[in-house]
């Protein structure tokens, strides 16, 4: 396994103005622009890593963040290994919109068991000095909705972006690694049903 | 349920053979394997299937090619021999996941299975299977007998040749056409390049009879075809269950994409199955692309010439061809873009002019006023209006702020690029702010420098995109589907391809459709595109042609480099800043007259182009087209005013129109 490069695909939801673009522009290009436009369309960017001797391709995802937009955007939620969901900590309404993200993903990406599904958390523009949503309630909010990992990062000045990434790959490699036992790739177990396979774990 | 309902057999024909070990005319006796080829409905699905004839097959043991993941057995036999295609170990991986797909795919469609064991694995791996979906094209050959050649859309895998010692292949190749469009490849009259129906044809069925303009939904109704496709989405769903991994993803997301992307935007399949099932495409000779030159941009000189003591405006479709061929200078934009947006009429005086600037600069404020004097405890209850503001001033803050007009902290363009998109909320407040409205008006706020001409100027300029804006975004999947049948017929080959990478729906284009290439070009040449745009020369929807004028520059490097899906998409995004707007103008111009020489143009691309307007000019001629160009160079017969609002359809150009007709009366 660790010799493989896998390709993961991780997607940014939001809503709009939180620092999606920004955070992947960072981690990826480690740069960051005030200037940067807001997102039209869909883009995405490539990144290599190794975590815990795993080489990863990383390709993260960038939606318009928009309700009108919803019917070109979710088609490419499909085959998602990770969401990051987006806030801004000094903008409320964004995080309480963080529900619709993650149900709109679940429905969107057909997630069969979105209990298990590795989301993760980020609460962005921590360098703003005006808060609207504290750490606590940013904690309690993923503890309730399926124990996320929270990060609370900042694309302006680099906080825990590369962090947050890298544990959203763990998240992704630990999914795997569960399911490789449960699949073995091995031809001789071709004949398995993999439906009962995947109900025994439980 | 669709999986117990047993295969049915279309064709079969045996003493069909592979040349083992061998280059296609080199034959090695030993190496011979005889079987029979077959073309089987599966639950729907349409398939090619090999067999060797020794072998009673155990169907486990049957390489497969699962059209879910167009993910197909490697027909090499060793690894060595597989052609490059990206991370060595990776691949492998990807291989064991095939026939683990394989498998589960016979175990439902083989339910009431042959059965029979068998140990002649020697022979047994030459048979093979795939869906017709999965196939790209078909060579033919012939030498002694026929044979031939399959080539996949997966381009990684290789079939083996198949010769039909015993005939037999015309008919394989007519019980193909029932399934398939078969159309001979342009650069090789003896490769036959297939299609199929989409496979998210029958989910959008119901959005496409909503829809009048696609008249073609009658034909498919009645295609049999049609109702076969639902099957297979469950196969797809019950793979998907089964084998969510990584791997496995690599390849079915592209698919599953498109396929959703084909139910926001029906009609795309529609263009491509014109003839469902049963017609060759007729491949339409489009002749040679003429070379086009560009010209200087109109100055204040020739301007000012063509205004009366009064300021009337005077032979506008000359002025109009000028502005085509070389733009604007700067100075001009401010005044001309007013007429060309129809915020002006050309034929008004300047004192009628500016009558109407106050008229307008009224009803501006008053537009203005109401948002303004909004409190803020009506506003914590207007949720629409609090989405609208708080999305406005999160997008303003992130328009166009490398430029001067807007740059820095406190900037006052912001402040105008704010006010005038909170006004245009209550001017349409069913529409109210999308995202992308804010690059339309920047340049138009830029080049006016005035807050009330940059908002009616917007007003017109929205009027003419609205539709990409709406809920349903119809303009955007209007445009799409236009777009596609543009392409398919300026390159069938490079069309084809993109099917083939699921990029059918040209998703990549959406940026540029929805604010007409706002993001892809500098500032300077977004003016210089949108004001010759505004002239609605040569043709209508300019804009499209753009849009093939490009994907024409960059067709060879994405099918050289075999880009998939993403690459794709990635490509065309960073194409952003690199384009030269120049020659992408006379490209689009160079299309157009190509275009428009071709004899046996469609009808459905002659609508897109507004073609079939002169037609009815030329045929009717009117007064009012009959306007005298005086000493202009001879601009082409279709370029009438009239023509033109016409063609965009859009009210103030219908106005310019009448407008266009005093002119000619008064010159």
């Amino acid at each position: 396994m660790s010799a493989k490069t896998s390709l993961l695909k991780v997607i940014l939801l939001g809503d709009g103005g939180v620092g999606k673009s920004s955070l992947m522009n960072r981690y990826v290009t480690n740069k960051f622009d005030t200037h940067l436009f807001h997102t039209i369309g869909v883009e995405f960017l490539n990144k290599d890593l190794e975590v815990d001797g795993h080489m990863v391709t990383l390709q993260i995802w960038d939606t318009a963040g928009q309700e009108r937009f919803r019917s070109l955007r979710t088609p490419f939620y499909r085959g998602s290994d990770c969401c990051l969901l987006t806030f801004s900590v000094d903008d409320s309404q964004s995080f309480l919109n963080m529900g619709n993200w993650k149900k709109e993903f679940i429905y969107y990406a057909d997630v069969k068991e979105p209990e298990k599904f590795p989301f993760v958390v980020l609460g962005n523009k921590v360098d703003v000095t005006e808060r609207q949503v504290s750490t606590e309630d940013a904690r309690q909010w993923c503890q309730e909705n399926g124990n996320y990992p929270y990060y609370e990062t900042s694309a302006k000045d680099a906080t825990n972006v590369a962090v947050a990434f890298e544990e959203a790959v763990r998240r992704v490699l630990a999914m795997e690694e569960r399911t490789d036992h449960l699949i073995p790739t091995d031809t001789v177990n071709l004949h398995r049903k993999p439906r009962s396979a995947t109900s025994c774990c439980s | 349920m669709a999986a117990d309902t047993s295969p049915k057999v279309l064709f079969e024909q045996v003493g069909v053979f592979i040349h083992s070990n061998s280059g296609d005319d080199c034959i090695e006796q030993d190496l011979l394997v005889s079987g029979s080829i077959r073309i089987v409905d599966k639950d729907g699905e349409v398939h090619v299937e090999y067999r060797p004839l020794e072998d009673s097959v155990d169907p486990s043991n049957m390489l497969c090619a699962g059209k879910d993941s167009s993910s197909v057995m490697e027909w090499g036999q060793s690894p060595e021999e597989r052609p490059h295609h990206g991370l060595e170990a990776q691949h492998s991986y990807e291989t064991e996941w095939d026939i683990v797909n394989a498998v589960s795919f016979k175990k439902k469609t083989f339910s009431n299975g042959d059965g029979a064991l068998n140990h002649s694995h020697e022979r047994n791996r030459w048979a093979f299977t795939f869906s017709i979906s999965d196939l790209r094209s078909i060579t033919v050959k012939m030498d002694a007998w026929s044979y031939l050649f399959f080539k996949l859309k997966e381009a990684s895998v290789s079939l083996p040749t198949l010769h039909f010692h015993q005939g037999g292949s015309t008919e394989f190749l007519d019980s193909l056409r029932r399934c398939a469009l078969l159309s001979e490849s342009p650069e090789d009259e003896s490769c036959l390049l297939v299609s199929t129906a989409n496979k998210a044809l029958s989910q959008s069925f119901e959005n496409l009879l909503e829809d009048n303009n696609f008249g073609l939904v009658h034909k498919l109704k009645k295609d049999p075809y049609v109702t076969t496709l639902g099957g297979f989405s469950k196969v797809t769903n019950y793979l998907f269950d089964a084998f969510r991994g990584t791997e496995e993803q690599q390849r079915r997301p592209p698919e599953e994409v498109a396929d959703l992307l084909g139910e926001v935007i029906p009609g795309l399949e529609i263009n491509q199955q014109e003839e469902p099932g049963f017609e060759v495409i007729i491949r339409i000779d489009l002749g040679v692309r003429p070379e086009v030159q560009r010209g200087e941009p109109l100055f204040t000189e020739l301007w000012a010439e063509h205004q009366d003591t009064e300021g009337r405006i005077l032979n506008v479709p000359h002025l109009k061809q000028v502005i085509f061929k070389g733009g604007l200078c700067h100075m001009l934009r401010k005044d001309v873009w007013k007429f060309l947006l129809g915020y002006f009429p050309w034929d008004s005086t300047l004192e009628e002019r500016k009558a109407l600037q106050r008229a307008k600069t009224d009803e501006y404020f008053r537009m203005k006023l109401q948002w303004k004097s909004v409190s803020e405890e009506q506003e914590r209850r207007n949720s629409r209006l609090r989405d609208n503001r708080s999305l406005i001033e999160k997008d303003v803050n992130r328009t166009d702020r490398t430029n001067r007009f807007y740059e820095g902290i406190d900037n006052p363009g912001l402040v105008l690029l704010h006010d005038i998109l909170m006004t245009y909320c209550m001017y349409d407040f069913d529409l109210g702010y999308v995202q992308g409205m804010s690059d339309l008006l920047s340049p138009l706020l830029y080049v006016m420098e005035n807050e009330v001409d940059a908002f009616w100027c917007f007003v017109s300029f929205m009027d003419q995109m609205h539709q990409n804006f709406e809920e349903q975004m119809q303009g955007m999947k209007t445009q799409l589907v236009q777009l596609s049948s543009l392409l398919r017929l300026l390159d069938l080959n490079f069309w084809n391809y993109l099917e083939s990478q699921d990029s059918g729906f040209l998703y990549f284009c959406f940026r540029w459709l929805l604010i007409r290439f706002k993001r892809e070009l500098s500032f300077q040449d977004v003016l210089r595109l949108w004001e010759v745009m505004w002239t609605g020369l040569p043709c209508q929807n300019l804009h499209l042609l753009v849009c093939c004028a490009i994907l024409d520059s960059e067709k060879h490097k994405i099918m050289e480099e075999n880009y998939g899906f993403s690459e794709i998409l990635k490509h065309v995004n960073e194409l952003s800043m690199k384009l030269d707007i120049e020659e992408i103008l006379r490209k689009s111009e160079a299309i157009c007259l190509q275009i428009k020489g071709c004899k046996d143009l469609p009808h459905s691309v002659s609508d897109i182009l507004g073609f079939n307007m002169d037609e009815v000019a030329a045929e009717a001629p009117r007064s009012e087209v009959m306007e005298p160009r005086k000493g202009s160079p001879a601009p082409s017969p279709s370029l009438t005013h009239r023509e033109q609002a016409f063609s965009n359809g859009h009210g103030h150009l219908r106005e310019s129109s009448q407008n266009g007709c005093k002119v000619s009366f008064v010159s």
